[in-house]
């Protein structure tokens, strides 16, 4: 049974990851041991971590728990994961078939490095134009959102660290718009900000957050929600730092 | 509607679309989702012309856009939160939260106040409308199931 439970759990682990909400993990992977003979599974997930127990007929019962680190939004993952759990649900799926289309679901790539680099122009450059930007404006913008990108890449390579990529990100974006101010592109930085302030916003996570208060799931959601509130502080940080510094320079 | 608010629609439209490359969304499902920034938009300048109230606004398109994000997910069969996530981007008050960033910055604390307040006014209209339409949703297919 162990084995079965270990699919349950790694299938429960990368929905999250990935970005699905707890309430439909926990429902997925109450529904994905029942289908493998559990009679009574427990599940409890939080954003951080996952507890499952699950007995059986016999009156065994097994606990597994898992610490899940941070991972990427993957909705392709939750996609094809989703799918996969429909269809043990639906019977007639061993534990080894099971683990083969896990490994299979486990090598999806995302889209390529520089295909994220033109959507973060993208985004910048389309929201520069939609807080009523100008053309000219919005090109600048969409540079400076390129430039983001890598920016967050090599913190990423660096530090590591989830907070610390958006304060420099908004750092840089922020030394950017100015710099166009100073070569005299733009008049006023505003639109150039809030556009590139917009591939970093955190807008998405707090909705999650009280999506998922709503739905029950306190403590996940206050961790979500104090997670995209220091998000956002970060974000300000950024700002703040090059505005004092650059107040303080001239 | 003015050229400028086609124009709004349709960064809209591409602001979503980038929001799907970056979460992995692929194949039809990054059209459904263009199509819900797009709906986003449109549909809070159209009552934006009958309702003063900027919250309201935001709820109503989040509602109607989340409804659309779950009878798309239903169809294609796929998480609801594929579309909602991207979907919804262009009602992120980031331009708001600049704005109380700055006003921060230059201590001003009035209009800091109340930038602030209006951020959060406009974060909470948007969560409330996605529950309303999820809270709906769930509703009407519990309701049809028993028919059955």
């Amino acid at each position: 049974m162990k084995e079965q439970l270990n699919c349950a759990m790694d299938i429960g682990e990368q929905l999250l990851l990935c970005g699905a909400e707890v309430h439909r993990v926990e429902d997925s992977v109450r529904r994905i041991c029942s289908a493998f003979g559990a009679t009574h599974t427990d599940v409890f997930i939080i954003t951080s971590s996952m507890v499952v127990t699950v007995r059986f007929d016999d009156g065994e019962s097994l606990t597994q728990t898992r610490r899940l680190t941070n991972g990427g939004t993957d909705f392709e993952k939750v996609h094809q994961l989703n799918a996969l759990s429909r269809r043990i649900c639906a019977g007639g799926l061993s534990v080894e078939e099971t683990q083969a289309e896990l490994q299979r679901i486990m090598q999806i790539k995302t889209y390529p490095f520089w295909l994220e680099c033109v959507s973060y122009a993208l985004i910048a450059g389309a929201f520069t134009l939609f807080f009523g930007g100008g053309w000219i404006e919005a090109a600048i913008s969409l540079c400076i959102g390129a430039v983001v990108r890598l920016v967050i890449l090599a913190s990423d390579r660096t530090v590591a660290n989830k907070m610390f990529a958006k304060f420099i990100a908004s750092f840089a974006s922020t030394a950017l718009s100015f710099l166009a101010l100073h070569l005299g592109l733009v008049a006023t930085v505003d639109n150039l900000i809030i556009g590139n302030i917009m591939t970093l916003v955190p807008g998405i996570g707090l909705t999650n957050a009280l999506r998922d208060l709503f739905t029950g799931d306190s403590i996940a959601g206050l961790l979500r929600s104090i997670e995209a509130v220091l998000i956002a502080l970060a974000i300000a940080a950024g700002y703040f730092l090059f505005v004092f510094v650059g107040g303080v320079v001239g | 509607m003015s050229m400028q608010e086609w124009l709004q629609i349709i960064a809209a439209c591409i602001g979503s679309l980038g929001f799907a490359f970056l979460f992995n969304v692929r194949g039809l499902r990054l059209i459904v989702t263009a199509i819900g920034g797009l709906l986003s938009w449109l549909i809070f300048l159209l009552s934006h012309r009958y309702l003063s109230s900027e919250p309201v606004c935001y709820f109503l398109s989040a509602t109607i856009v989340t409804l659309y994000a779950e009878w798309m997910a239903r169809l294609i069969k796929t998480p609801t939160t594929t579309f909602i996530t991207a979907s919804l981007v262009p009602l992120v008050p980031g331009g708001s939260l600049y704005y109380t960033m700055a006003y921060a910055f230059q201590s001003d604390a009035q209009r800091f106040a109340e930038k602030a307040v209006y951020t959060l006014q406009l974060a909470a209209a948007l969560a409330i409308g996605i529950i309303a339409a999820t809270a709906f949703t769930q509703l009407i297919f519990r309701f049809t199931k028993r028919r059955r």
